[in-house]
């Protein structure tokens, strides 16, 4: 009846996880009766659980992604102790079987649940705001693919719970993932928690494609789009093409595991070689999914506190274009050492280096940005300043690494784990930083505490050379990664600092709670009464913050790159708006409960699949299937804001504006 | 001069503005469609075709059954408005085109270099 489930899935005599199961559960429940309390509950689940609005969707995907930071950070923090600990004689305090896990849970939950819900948390926030528009293409689904990553998050972190998880890294690469030598349900959480969430990710990027592509303000071409919506195209391309390949490769894995295949077995002509080769295919990739809206948001923060355009904007999107499709072409570099030989490698490594040369020009054209630029030093420049600091020895690690003869003494080293630590975090968690900080106010309508942001920069700056400097020495002193025991009690100050490092970037990462806290309990003395509060170029600081759920009563005309600055320019010199246009009543899309619901039949359906549990997998499926149903029959999608709402809110915007413009001109 | 009929003069796979001439263009598609399937299995299956020449007739007809497909039920068509369906087709092409061909290239050697050769396999050899 219930498959494999048994009260033995419940670690009773583990107390790490029960300890951590008790008080996420009491945690949940606490906020949950707040919550219920305080009567905020209809609008959670009104305002945001069955949301259609774009921004909506983005901030609870940024929720997701900041609270599986913790879980992440989690993980790293019980790693860089037990590294410190186990040393020499001592075992420390995690058994191998337990130690496996957490790196395995580590990986997986801050690629697939911290950085890709982040990235894509800021694409639905920012993007149709940026394209002048009031939505993305198609709402419900953005929901639906909400919830879908929603799920695959939920069932990870069941795994600690309920059984256990993978210990087979986050790639999962078998024949240790098999059935053979990992028979229990680890690899399985894995692959069906992956495997929902990447139907989400997939629907985003078809989603996404096409807003980028079908719908923009009239006059808003190709080539007048901000960088982070060409960079975010890039990289929703990348998701249609790379994401499938992922889906088919896990599916492979899960026929072996389920039915008895053989693919990629030692035996009946099993080949695990294939593997690593397909899951590169989309792993490689998948760096630039995330390296790619990251160099987005660096660009909008480069040109909007330098006071300038931004530097090559057309190189900019040419060399993004040039990533995207080369991004495609290089993932052997994963494996130089699996032995295709030197041919192959020789291609696929000068094909690596390649793509240093576009990120190369990318660089610069932030340096000539800020050159002779009038620099404000806020927070998200702080970012931008460390990420290029950071980033390009990052880089140059990455190029070393593409030498096949360098990566056959470094491969699998410590080496590699510094050095993707370097581009990820230098790379993309500082970016997503600083779109925190700057794309904050307009969520909120106000500001971030900018005091305790730079604390929190400076954490993450020292804390991460501290964490992975060292294990740079230690790769090329020949530190294999994934180690639960250190042998050589010589690491031992290089580890210590490493822990040091990361109880830096912990420090960061509880101050960004009381940053939250802080500036919500203070918000009235940052204020973003104008909708504009860092003098910004792209349109979505042409609407207030927050934006009303239709984002602009107007679509706003474009009329060159930069639309906003140009506008805001024009209505300084003349001292005056664009006459008042002629207000329209404005269809847009109702709330559903279409993507939790099916998300919580998904959820049934993952949790029955990896307990064999037949009959409730059934369940799930039909109850997932039979929701999209009702949807279709419904005749009602869209309400009508009537005209008298938009006028008024729009005059109200006018009004602020018209205030705002005369005190600049009195200023100047 | 002779005046083109507009109802006429649609790429196949374009929006036609009458249902019965839609419903037309997605027959003449299933019955091609279903045409080169059979011609397909008959390939496959006949002997009296040269050896060698049956797998280049079956990608050949492959070919064209998505050429098909494309055409009729996905509506790729040449006319204007379609730049994106094009270059999104493009993109797939390539896509598809890189993964397999690296994938069949890189596995190629793989085995070349890591599996056994076949003396060692053959254990009619190793007496
Ligand atoms: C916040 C600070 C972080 C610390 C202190 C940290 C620490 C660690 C440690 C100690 C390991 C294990 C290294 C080994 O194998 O010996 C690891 C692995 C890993 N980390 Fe992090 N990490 C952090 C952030 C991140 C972020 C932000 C990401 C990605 C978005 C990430 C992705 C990974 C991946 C993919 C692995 C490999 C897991 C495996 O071996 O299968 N880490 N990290
Ligand atoms: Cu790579």
């Amino acid at each position: 009846m219930l498959g494999k489930l048994s009260w033995d899935a419940i670690p009773f005599h583990d107390p790490i996880p029960l300890i951590t199961s008790l008080v996420v559960i009491l945690a949940v429940l606490g906020i949950g009766i707040w919550v219920w309390r305080k009567g905020y509950w209809p609008a959670l689940y009104h305002g945001y659980i069955t949301s259609t609005d774009h921004k909506k969707i983005g901030i609870m995907y940024i929720v997701l992604a900041l609270l599986m930071l913790v879980r992440g950070f989690a993980d790293a923090i019980m790693m860089r102790l037990q590294q410190s600990l186990a040393i020499g004689a001592s075992q420390g305090y995690l058994p191998p079987e337990h130690y496996n896990q957490i790196f395995s849970a580590h990986g997986t939950i801050m690629i697939f649940f911290v950085a890709m819900p982040f990235v894509i948390g800021f694409m639905n926030f920012v993007v149709p705001l940026q394209l002048g528009v009031r939505d993305v293409a198609f709402p419900t689904m953005n929901n639906v693919s909400f919830w879908l990553t929603a799920s695959g998050a939920l069932l990870i972190n069941l795994s600690l719970f309920i059984g256990e998880f993978a210990r087979t890294g986050w790639l999962a690469y078998p024949p240790l993932s098999e059935l053979e030598f990992s028979p229990g349900v680890g690899v399985d959480y894995y692959l069906v928690a992956l495997q929902i969430s990447g139907v989400g990710t997939v629907l985003t990027a078809v989603n996404f494609v096409t807003t980028i592509l079908k719908t923009r303000a009239p006059g808003m071409s190709y080539l007048r789009m901000p960088v982070f919506c060409w960079t975010s195209l890039a990289a929703n391309l990348i998701i249609l093409a790379a994401f499938p390949v992922l889906t088919v490769t896990l599916a492979l894995l899960m026929l072996d595991r389920y039915m008895g295949f053989h693919f990629f077995t030692n035996d009946g002509g099993g080949n695990s070689m294939l593997y690593m080769n397909l899951i590169w295919v989309w792993g490689h990739p998948e760096v630039y999914i995330l390296v790619l809206p990251a160099f987005g948001i660096y660009s909008e923060v480069a040109a909007t506190f330098s006071g300038k355009p931004l530097f090559g904007y057309r190189s900019m999107v040419f060399a993004t274009m040039v990533i995207c499709i080369v991004s495609l072409m290089v993932w052997l570099h994963h494996f130089f050492t699996m032995g295709a030989g030197a041919n192959i490698n020789a291609i696929f490594g000068i094909a690596s280096m390649i793509i240093g040369i576009p990120t190369g020009v990318k660089i610069y054209n932030w340096l000539f940005t800020m050159y002779g630029g009038r620099v404000r030093f806020t927070v998200p420049m702080y970012y931008l300043i460390g990420f290029m600091l950071t980033f390009v020895g990052g880089g140059l690690t990455g190029v070393l690494l593409a030498i096949p003869p360098v990566d056959f003494v470094v491969h699998n080293s410590l080496f590699l784990v510094a050095h993707f630590h370097h581009v990820i975090i230098g790379g993309v968690v500082f970016a997503l930083m600083a779109g925190y900080t700057y794309w904050f106010p307009k969520a909120f309508g106000f500001t971030l505490d900018e005091r305790l942001g730079k604390m929190i920069f400076w954490c993450w700056f020292i804390g991460f050379h501290l964490a992975f400097m060292p294990l740079y020495v230690l790769g090329l002193w020949g530190g294999t990664r994934r180690m639960q025991h250190i042998s050589d009690p010589s690491w031992a100050p290089w580890l210590n600092v490493a822990l040091l490092g990361a109880v830096i970037i912990g420090v960061g990462i509880v101050l960004t709670v009381v940053q939250l806290l802080y500036s919500i309990k203070t918000r009235e003395q940052r204020l973003d009464v104008t909708g504009d509060p860092w003098d910004g170029r792209t349109l979505e600081w042409l609407t207030l913050s927050p934006p009303p759920h239709y984002n602009f009563a107007v679509l706003p005309d474009v009329h060159g790159e930069e639309a906003y600055w140009i506008r805001k320019q024009t209505a300084i010199k003349q001292d005056a708006l664009i006459d008042e246009p002629d207000y329209q009543p404005i269809e847009m899309p109702i709330d559903t409960p279409t993507g939790v619901i099916c998300a919580f039949f998904a959820s049934l359906c993952g949790f029955a699949v990896i307990w064999h549990i037949w009959w409730l997998a059934i369940l799930g499926l039909v109850g997932a299937f039979a929701v999209f149903v009702w949807y279709a029959w419904q005749d009602e999608h869209e309400h009508i804001i009537p005209v008298e709402e938009v006028r008024a809110n729009a005059r109200e915007r006018r009004r602020i504006r018209m205030e705002h413009l005369h005190s600049l001109s009195q200023s100047t | 001069m002779t005046e083109i009929d507009p109802e006429q003069n649609v790429a196949p796979g374009e929006p036609h503005s009458n249902i019965l001439s839609e419903t037309t263009a997605y027959v003449i598609g299933l019955a091609l469609a279903l045409g080169l399937t059979a011609v397909s299995f008959w390939v496959a299956s006949t002997s009296s075709l040269w050896g060698p020449g049956v797998a280049v007739g079956l990608v050949v007809l492959a070919i064209a059954q998505m050429g098909v497909h494309l055409v009729f039920f996905l509506h790729i068509t040449s006319g204007p408005d379609n730049t994106n369906n094009v270059l999104a087709l493009a993109f797939g092409v390539l896509v598809v085109f890189l993964v397999m061909i690296g994938t069949i290239w890189i596995m190629g050697h793989m085995n070349d270099n890591m599996m056994p050769g076949p003396e060692i396999t053959n254990l009619q050899m190793q007496h």
